[in-house]
């Protein structure tokens, strides 16, 4: 799966959980959960369990720890998918 | 260095859906599920726990530079008497002292790295529409907002 098709599942996650915004708009791999999208810390969770869901995934304490970021939370999926 | 945390729980009760399938195993160890589950009011619980977890993290997270989200690592131990709640967390060998208000509408810990400190805290918490607009020039020593409430602490 491209970062491309990976974005395009995650943005209706996202979508959820962030106030609407310039920042939530141009979602890209740089924007970050808490600081650009103003994500509620308590719905990162939700984020993760929604990924796990979407992806087929399971996602352990030590990989959600990176995923602050649209980039970070690619390579968790990416690593996760290929491991499947 | 001192931290706090406010969460609304009017918003948090429509914000957060904490029952939700896997949600408790991805922020509490099961010790403090055991909190949560035999609590008398288990919404209450989880936003006390949850709280003084976000408080420590933001002193924590100035100490070290360390920026991450490991809810499950931050370890809480609780005593309870009357309203006010007196703990700490841990995270790996770093300990931070907490004390934790629960009132009708909120839940509000206030954080510091040694206990002593934390009785000299003074603590200002604005409720909608009152929340000073310059309240980013009033220099507090660590800003928490969420839903309603702006609580500052000095």
């Amino acid at each position: 799966m491209s970062n491309e098709e990976i974005i395009h599942k995650l943005k209706p996650i996202i979508t959820t959980y962030a106030p609407a915004s310039a920042a939530l708009e141009n979602l890209n791999e740089e924007s970050d959960f808490i600081k650009d999208l103003n994500i509620n810390s308590a719905n990162l969770v939700d984020i993760i369990l929604d990924v796990e869901e979407a992806f087929g995934i399971t996602i352990d304490n030590t990989s959600m720890e990176k995923m602050l970021t649209v980039k970070a939370s690619i390579e968790v999926i990416k690593e996760k998918l290929s491991e499947k | 260095m001192i931290g706090n945390d406010v969460v609304d729980l009017d918003l948090a009760k429509v914000q957060s859906n904490w029952r939700r399938k896997g949600y408790l195993d991805k922020i509490f160890s099961p010790a403090e599920q055991t909190l949560i589950a035999t609590a008398s009011c288990a919404d209450e619980m989880v936003w006390i726990l949850w709280s003084m977890k976000e408080a420590a993290y933001k002193i924590d997270n100035r100490i070290t530079s360390i920026r991450n989200f490991a809810p499950a690592s931050l370890v809480c131990s609780l005593a309870l008497s009357n309203n006010e709640m007196n703990g700490s967390v841990s995270i790996q060998d770093r300990v931070y002292f907490t004390k934790t208000s629960v009132l009708p509408n909120y839940v509000h810990t206030i954080a510091a790295p040694v206990f002593d400190q934390l009785s000299k805290i003074s603590i200002k918490i604005y409720s909608q529409p009152n929340h000073p607009i310059d309240y980013k020039s009033m220099a507090a020593g660590c800003v928490s907002h969420h839903g309603q409430y702006l609580a500052l602490v000095y």
